[in-house]
């Protein structure tokens, strides 16, 4: 390997400059440039192209979302919440609604969305006159056109795959990462079980509390749940906890 | 030209003025002051005011989890966002002691050398404008445009990249990323010979910026200066060689040192880093190119990070930023610590600027490449 540039220019230079150098650079630069296109635009008549994979403002693909909240949870600005609102069928359902005047285009929510629900998108002309304007909810942030790239995926591997060698399995903590109970603490007050929205978690009966009634735990499935770790921080007994695999 | 007369402070007998250049003028680039004291024309005292920009960056991360930061440690300082979520993860990853993938390690690399070529030449512009050449400016921010766009295909945003992750890096390349990226940093290396003859053929640049502003290699090393304007010293000096991290040790790259120690050198010495960038972005893309596209690119780590205290150190385009994390067994830390290049390489503006006329000041402090973000925090 050598210098580029240090072997080329002495490092004397100013010595050896006199007017006309610097007149016959620039005129030579001028006839070298002159035919070049030009490297602006028109900008509102003209727009630049831009990738799918653009991280504009973040897109919400309606019916795929469950109202897990797990955005509203990852996003470092605290600018999504999740609003009551009703789907298509009249059902009351849980959806993000974001403040744009605070998101700062991270694409978090898009990538620890665990249904793909959330997308990034490419819109980027988000000016509006109020700063309610600027608050999108679950309908307004539909974005037509949604495609492949524009959905972030998490592709992790396992440290334990890659020392086996295991190289052509990526997962993610939404598929290996389960909650477990704690039996012991747990006083069956079933809000795991109302607040799971994928309804992973069904009640059943295991025996009678210290009072002699019968008492109601839970029972996780696994294929359905989505670690969406609402049932970890609901739980009042903290005897739910997210079992890592590494 | 005719040599320098030699300035001597004492023979002149004109008053002594206190001039505050800041935080708004020209030559400050971001928030900051520059209370120089004049003796005419000669520069004879000079403190730099800071903390302007301060918003409790590192007190903000320790109610964040460890995931969140990393968007917070891109706005550190915008030009070279990737270097600084890059440290961030080095810094956590070592706390969990966890050895990343090598595609993510080759992405890392590719991703760092855009960042500092755009940061270079972000930092040739405000230099153009700083000494009255607009097309330096207009003609290095259109080739930086290049590696911003470069920047958009990889991870999907300009500046603040949030491209590494704990563990690896956000996504693998997309489409047409590889030739995309080959062929902007052959067109950039024809390129930026152009703004070099703007530069260095021109008299008014060159006078401006020779032999003003030395600093030997003792002061450097005592004031803690890094960076290019370390090596413009003649201290060898580069932590991707001496202490390689992520894959640095299998590029073949050189390291520009000069002697010389003058603004010039300082300069001179950053041209030099990004052709050598670009070498460096083609070995990585080709080691990526020969690896399989299903490689492993990212690691699941634990959200939690055992205790301890650890650090992490890297090559910034300004210089050598370093990271101090304090865990405590949660999944916040307990501190996280920054060491900003910018912030001790400005507390050495005094030796710089002194004995300077007052209108070189603006070309040695642009030499700094100021950056507020990081400096304040
Ligand atoms: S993370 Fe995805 S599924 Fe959960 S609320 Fe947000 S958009 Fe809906
Ligand atoms: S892009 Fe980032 S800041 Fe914006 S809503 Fe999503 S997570 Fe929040």
């Amino acid at each position: 390997m050598a210098m580029k540039y240090l072997d080329k220019y002495p490092k004397d230079t100013a010595k050896g400059l006199w007017v006309v150098k610097p007149m016959w650079t620039v005129m030579k630069l001028f006839a070298k440039v002159i035919p070049r296109r030009s490297m602006t635009i028109m900008y509102p008549y003209e727009k630049e192209w831009i990738p799918d994979n653009y991280r504009g403002r973040p897109g919400l693909q309606f019916d795929k979302c469950v109202g897990c909240g797990l955005c509203a949870r990852m996003c470092p600005t605290a600018c999504i919440c999740l609003v009551e609102t009703t789907d298509d069928e009249g059902k009351k359902v849980k959806r993000p609604q974001v403040n744009l005047g605070r998101c700062m285009m991270c694409g978090y929510c898009a990538e620890y969305c665990p249904v793909d629900a959330m997308t990034v998108t490419p819109e980027i002309e988000l000016a509006e006159y109020t700063r309610e304007d600027l608050i999108y909810g679950p309908r307004r942030l539909r974005f037509e056109g949604v495609n492949e790239m524009m959905e972030v995926h998490i592709e992790e591997h396992l440290i334990s795959n890659v020392q086996k060698g295991i190289l052509d399995q990526p997962t993610s903590a939404f598929e290996v990462d389960r909650p477990v109970l704690e039996e012991a603490k747990c006083i069956g007050c079933q809000k795991c079980f109302k607040v799971c929205p994928v309804g992973a978690i069904e009640m059943y009966e295991a025996g009678v509390n210290e009072k002699g009634k019968p008492k109601k735990i839970p029972r996780i499935d696994t294929d359905k749940c989505i670690c969406c770790k609402n049932c970890v921080d609901d739980c009042p007994k903290s005897c739910l906890h997210i079992k890592e695999v590494l | 030209m005719m040599p320098e007369p030699e300035i001597k402070l004492d023979s002149m007998n004109t008053d002594r003025m206190t001039v505050i250049m800041g935080p708004q003028h020209p030559f400050s680039h971001g928030l900051w002051t520059l209370k120089v004291e004049v003796d005419g024309e000669i520069v004879t005292d000079a403190e730099p005011i800071i903390g302007y920009l301060h918003r409790g960056w590192e007190k903000e991360c320790e109610n964040r989890t460890y995931p969140k930061i990393i968007p917070m440690a891109d706005r550190l300082c915008y030009s070279a966002s990737m270097t600084w979520s890059h440290i961030y993860c080095m810094t956590v990853e070592k706390a969990l002691d966890v050895d990343i993938p090598d595609k993510a390690k080759y992405l890392r690399i590719v991703a760092d050398e855009i960042c500092r070529i755009q940061s270079h030449l972000m930092w040739l512009a405000a230099v153009g404008t700083d000494l009255g050449n607009l097309t330096v400016f207009l003609w290095a921010m259109r080739e930086r445009e290049f590696f911003l766009d470069l920047n958009v295909r990889l991870c999907g945003a300009r500046m603040t990249t949030n491209y590494p992750r704990i563990g690896g890096v956000r996504n693998d390349t997309t489409e047409y990323f590889d030739r995309d990226c080959m062929r902007c940093v052959e067109r950039f290396e024809k390129r930026l010979w152009d703004i070099i003859a703007l530069v260095d053929d021109s008299s008014v640049f060159v006078s401006r910026m020779q032999g003003i502003s030395r600093l030997t290699r003792e002061q450097v090393a005592n004031l803690g200066v890094t960076g290019p304007a370390m090596r413009g010293c003649g201290v060898d000096f580069d932590i991707r060689r001496d202490d390689p991290y992520d894959g640095y040790d299998e590029m073949d790259f050189e390291v520009p040192v000069l002697k010389e120690g003058d603004t010039y050198a300082r300069y001179m010495v950053r041209i030099e880093e990004m052709f050598q960038s670009c070498e460096i972005i083609r070995q990585a893309m080709k080691k990526i190119q020969d690896m399989p596209r299903s490689a492993p690119y990212r690691l699941k780590v634990p959200s939690a990070v055992p205790e301890g205290t650890h650090f992490a150190r890297l090559e910034d385009p300004r210089g050598e930023s370093l990271m101090y994390l304090i865990s405590d067994g949660t999944d916040k830390p307990y501190r996280l610590k920054v060491r900003s290049p910018i912030f001790v390489n400005v507390s050495a503006a005094k030796p710089m600027v002194q004995g300077c006329r007052i209108a070189d000041v603006p070309a040695v402090m642009a030499m700094v490449d100021m950056c507020l973000g990081e400096t304040d925090r």
